[in-house]
This record gives C-alpha cells, sequence and structure tokens, in this order.
C-alpha cells in the first residue's frame, strides 16, 4: 500500500475501505485483492472538488474490523493512515470508523482524529460493514486541518439515506472553552493512557473550562450492544462477497456450492469469519429477542445515558484506548478487539462525535463536532 | 455454541474453518457469551428498541431505465467471464 503514497502538499490518503477510481480497492481483504472500484465515494468526489488530490490508498484492517489494522491481509504497519500522516508524508487521511481503529491509531501516533457526528458526511463508497456505526472521519496533524478537510467532505447526499439534510457544515475553532464542563469518564480511567486524560484535562482547566469526573457505567453495556450489531450487520453485508461477480474465486471447486464455499473461507481471515459466525447467531430465530433484539433497546439506554451525561458535561473525556502502544502479536487474539472498544463503543452506537487529541478522546453530543474541534486546536502544543 | 451448531452456521454462512479456526471460533463465541447477560437487565424490557441513530430516509432514485455501467465495465473484475456473462459451474446435471 506504501507504493501509492507519493509525498504532496495537500495530499490526502484514502483508507482502503473508501471505494476510488483508478486504483484497487480491497478492504485489507484477500477477497477484493484485485478489486477496482466502478465509482468512487462522495467524499472522495468533494475532496477533489475542494482542491485536495488523492495521494493514494492506506492499508486496513480486513474490512475495518480490527484493533489497529492487525488483520490486514498485506503487509501493512498497524495504524498505516496515522503513521504516514505523524510521519508527514500525506497532509491527512480520510478514514472509515466501525469499531474505533482510527481513533486508537491517531491516539497511539499522536495525531488529530474526528469522527464526525453521524449523518454528517456520505457514506456512499464506503465498503459496508456494520453501517449503522461506520463513518467516515478525517486524521490530520492539527485541528485546523482536519476541520478543514471535514468541511470539505461534509454535508448532505441524496445517495446516503443516512445523511443530514444540511448542504454544508462549517467547523469553528475558537468556541470558547471558558465556562465549558469536561466530565472525565470515570469507568474508563483504566490502562496506560490515564496520564495523557490528566494533561488534557489540566490544559482545558487552564482554558478556564471546569473539569469533573462523571460516571457512566452504561460504557459497558455498549460495548456488549456495539459488538452485537456490528457481528448482526457484518454478517449481512459480508454476504455478498462470493466469487461469482467480483473479488477472489477458489481455484478448486466442482459444483457452485464448492465456489461459494472455497472462494468465501480461502479469502477471509479468522475475525471476520468469526465475526460473520456470531453475527449469523445473534440473528437467529433462537437468540434474536434475547440477543439482537435486546442490543438495539441497550443501544437506546447507551443515548439516554449519554443525554443525561451531556446535562452535566459539554465534553466526555476519556482514554481511546488500553495501552501506549501495541504489537501484532498480542493482538492476535480475537477478543482483543472487543475487549478494547469499551473506550470507543460508546461513540460507535450512538453516533455521537469523537475526537482524538494529545493521545485521549474527547466525545461530545451530536453536532457538537466544532466544540470538540475547538478543544483539540486551543489544547495542541 | 457447540461443534454441532457451529457446523450448522457454517453450512449457513457458506463458510468451512480449519481445525484450529475452529477451536478458535468457539472459544471466541464462549468469551462473548459472557458479556451477553448484560443484555438481560430488567431495565431494558420498557427500552423500544432503536435501530438507528438517525431517522432514515428510504433511498429511490426516479423509475428510469438508466445503464451507468456498460457490461463490460462491469465484467472487469469479474473472476471468470465469457460471451458477456459470469461464467459459474454447471448448476444442472
Amino acid at each position: 500500500m506504501d507504493a501509492y503514497i507519493t509525498k504532496l502538499d495537500g495530499a490526502v490518503a484514502v483508507d482502503d475501505t473508501i471505494l476510488t477510481t483508478g486504483c484497487p480497492t480491497t478492504a485489507g481483504s484477500r477477497m477484493l485483492e484485485n478489486f477496482t472500484s466502478l465509482f468512487e465515494a462522495t467524499a472522495v468526489t468533494k475532496m477533489k472538488a475542494a482542491g485536495y488530490t488523492l495521494a493514494g490508498k492506506t492499508a486496513v484492517g480486513e474490512f475495518g474490523l480490527d484493533t489497529l489494522g492487525e488483520t490486514c491481509f498485506f503487509d501493512a504497519p498497524l495504524g498505516a493512515a496515522a503513521k504516514i500522516v505523524s510521519e508527514g508524508e500525506v497532509m491527512a487521511a480520510l478514514n472509515v470508523d466501525l469499531n474505533g481503529a482510527p481513533r486508537r491509531a491517531a491516539a497511539l501516533y499522536g495525531v488529530t482524529f474526528i469522527k464526525p457526528t453521524y449523518g454528517t458526511v456520505s457514506r456512499v463508497g464506503v465498503v459496508p460493514c456494520a453501517c449503522s456505526g461506520e463513518q467516515i472521519g478525517v486524521t490530520a496533524k492539527s485541528a485546523k486541518e482536519a476541520a478543514s478537510l471535514l468541511a470539505a467532505i461534509a454535508g448532505h447526499d441524496p445517495g446516503d439515506g443516512t445523511s443530514f439534510s444540511a448542504g454544508k457544515y462549517e467547523y469553528a475553532l475558537d468556541i470558547p472553552l471558558a465556562g465549558k464542563r469536561v466530565g472525565i469518564i470515570r469507568e474508563l480511567m483504566t490502562g496506560e493512557n490515564t496520564g495523557k486524560v490528566e494533561t488534557m484535562a489540566a490544559k482545558l482547566r487552564a482554558l478556564g473550562a471546569e473539569v469533573t469526573d462523571i460516571s457512566l457505567p452504561e460504557v459497558s453495556l455498549a460495548k456488549t450492544a456495539w459488538q452485537v450489531l456490528l457481528a448482526a450487520e457484518t454478517c449481512n453485508n459480508l454476504s455478498r462477497y462470493d466469487g461469482v461477480k467480483f473479488g477472489y474465486r477458489t481455484e478448486e471447486y466442482k459444483n457452485i456450492e464448492e465456489l461459494y464455499v472455497g472462494s468465501r473461507s480461502e479469502s477471509m481471515g479468522l475475525l471476520a469469519k468469526a465475526v460473520i459466525l456470531y453475527g449469523s447467531d445473534v440473528l437467529s430465530k433462537g437468540r434474536y429477542d434475547d440477543c439482537y433484539d435486546r442490543a438495539l433497546r441497550a443501544r437506546r439506554r447507551v443515548r439516554e445515558a449519554l443525554a443525561g451525561a451531556f446535562g452535566e458535561a459539554d465534553i466526555l473525556l476519556s482514554p481511546a484506548c488500553l495501552k501506549a502502544a501495541y504489537t501484532k502479536e498480542e493482538l492476535k487474539p480475537l477478543l482483543s478487539v472487543y475487549e478494547e472498544s469499551v473506550y470507543t463503543a460508546f461513540a460507535s452506537v450512538t453516533g455521537v462525535p469523537a475526537v482524538i487529541s494529545g493521545g485521549v478522546q474527547m466525545v461530545s453530543d451530536t453536532l457538537n463536532d466544532a466544540l470538540l474541534l475547538s478543544a483539540a486546536a486551543q489544547t495542541e502544543v | 455454541m457447540d461443534r454441532t451448531a457451529l457446523a450448522s452456521a457454517l453450512e449457513l454462512n457458506q463458510l468451512r474453518l480449519t481445525e484450529s479456526e475452529t477451536e478458535a471460533v468457539l472459544a471466541f463465541f464462549a468469551d462473548m457469551a459472557k458479556d451477553e447477560p448484560a443484555l438481560l437487565i430488567k431495565e431494558l424490557d420498557e427500552i423500544e428498541p432503536m435501530i438507528h441513530v438517525v431517522d432514515l430516509v428510504n433511498v429511490l432514485r426516479e423509475d428510469e431505465a438508466s445503464q451507468p455501467f456498460t457490461r463490460e465495465e462491469l465484467q472487469k473484475g469479474a473472476p471468470e467471464a465469457s460471451d458477456g456473462c459470469w461464467q459459474v459451474p454447471r448448476l444442472l446435471e
């Protein structure tokens, strides 16, 4: 993937789960190894129209399901997009956040990432996986660069049924933080990144914000709900890959059944298979009511709990991940991604905006993206 | 989920697993099951399911025939195609 990258001012790399024409879109999977789309994502079209240059594609974990890109079929570094942004190879990157991977990567590489409010950026042209929570976001070195690119790609798209009606969005970076209430989520103050949260809290205090601890026990419920919903949606979305019209086809088959099974099994990795099977299970007749339906109810409960939290705090502050660094080896166990998602799932399952800056996560209420970017901009060194 | 149920799920999803993958997936299912009781709390009984975080709009184009891509373009990425058709194994013997 790095081969596509060129050093250009204003150049933007695009996650390999976002459709582009002229170069392959693999979604990190052998299934799409040689797939080139006939159309490009709306976000890419809008980005180009605003004068940005498509520098190339950045590697992702298979269908973006994993922790940091460790399941990519192709040889790639963890958090590839955040890495090349931090190294100055490109000005910014567009990333698909469906299970928190770009947020973790930005936190680890010390760059800015915004997962905007769900519905503000078109998802047309995203390789679909967990549609009710996936969202295109922006990684950049600074909040200013992230805000500029986000403003270029945000806005209504008639082709996306989940797209808000506003034609464009502006992201002011000078919203005063004096008097704003910041709540540190007590239940998430675990792991190796709590010091970064304290550092960010001190910076926000210095800008006049009131920082307190806040309890949000529903973050665990959000994790459980999102793991069920993500798996169910992934199961449905990945059922389209069968080796017939596009993508990988096994060489060994005697009939159509063997073609389907061989093509899917040889091309998909263990995490994708496990998520598909779990999704199929939670949607099955015997489990739907106690699992899938309950996860949908839990989503509303988490949204209500967040509404209550936003009554006490304008910004929720927490780590974005458990550790300060990862190796591919320690991310191999299938469960690691779900253990990590306790930090990120509550924003994924409810569609509220989240910003990573200074290695920590800031979350606010729907359409409060500018407040988060202001906090990031004003606390940057 | 036991091996019998897994075999059924594999058939349904047109997948197969190696023995080591089977062990890993069964362990994965067992771990996921540990979290699931959290979804059975009584508090959720009276709450409406929230299918989506935003109100959905059904996206329908005008009912007009169009040809955005040619057959050749659509078959460019086909694993096997001939005479303008996607090639698959014989379905009827």
